[in-house]
């Protein structure tokens, strides 16, 4: 039985992690940059899920506009800085016995957090994602089934940082 | 909401309260508040988005959870309510986090 990925410790976390784990948490910011990027499509899919509107009501399209041009250079600014959190705690991470071993603070707990919360929406929009989505039951001949395993994972260690944080 | 990971029931006790009834009958139309409405989406998790009612707004794990439910189970549910400004600072709030927010002005 593996340990748990994340241990309270103080105020931070303790993770631990295998080296295809470590590996595919490196692989996020790579797909997560396109979409922040300045050359983005403003009609992506991902990139509507990510930032959506604040404002439903047509009539208030002006206001709308002025609230994004405020608030999503801030929030891309936010997401950025997650992603780049992310690998370096993993760059300090070591081995031992096999396992990737890292201390993460409280600040840098959030930036996991925020960092595969955005993956999941991300691939979880590319991939159509229902909520009666089992991602551990899709076919393996599947044409997705790889990203649909890697959706399944994100969502474990996911769901395993916020009960810890959640105490 | 995607699969439930509830955590365990509070053991803290709060006043019961209502959930995004503004009081239509008094006020008048310039003292309406905005109301920040999060839906429902298949992505996030349901611990996940207690977490973040918790962070934002203080709320306890109970009115959290609360919401949380509302929004699973009804398709969505006001989460805070206040000014424009206020609701558009919240609503950033909330995107930043992944919740799916938006803000309106009952009529």
């Amino acid at each position: 039985m593996s340990p748990r990925r994340f241990k309270s410790q103080g105020e931070g976390l303790l993770v631990t992690l295998t080296a295809p784990e470590v590996d595919l948490l490196r692989s996020i910011p790579d797909e997560l940059r396109p979409v922040l990027g300045a050359g983005r499509d403003p009609d992506d899919p991902v990139r509507e899920r990510l930032f959506p509107r604040a404002y439903l009501d047509p009539t208030e399209d002006l206001a709308e506009q002025e609230w994004q041009d405020l608030v999503h250079p801030e929030l891309i600014r936010e997401r950025l800085a997650a992603l780049e959190r992310l690998v370096a705690t993993l760059d300090r991470a070591t081995e031992r016995k096999g396992r990737f071993e890292v201390e993460i603070d409280a600040d840098e707990a959030q930036a996991w957090l925020g960092a595969l919360n955005d993956a999941r929406l991300a691939l979880g929009t590319r991939l159509g994602v229902t909520e009666d989505l089992d991602a551990t039951a899709v076919d393996a001949d599947h044409p997705d089934a790889a990203a649909f395993a890697v959706y399944g994972w994100l969502t474990w260690v996911q769901g395993d940082l916020v009960e810890t944080l959640l105490g | 909401m995607s699969r439930p990971r509830l955590a365990t029931a509070p053991v803290e006790v709060e006043p019961v309260e209502t959930v995004g009834e503004p009081e239509q009958e008094e006020a008048v139309d310039t003292d309406r508040p905005w109301l920040v409405i999060v839906w429902n989406d298949p992505v996030n998790l349901m611990s996940y988005v207690v977490f973040v009612l918790q962070k934002l707004f203080g709320y306890s794990r109970k009115k959290a959870t609360r919401l949380m439910l509302q929004v699973h189970h009804e398709g969505k549910a006001v989460v805070s309510d206040g000014t424009r400004e206020k609701a558009e600072a919240d609503v950033a709030r909330l995107h930043a986090h992944g919740l799916w927010a938006t803000m309106e002005h009952p009529s």
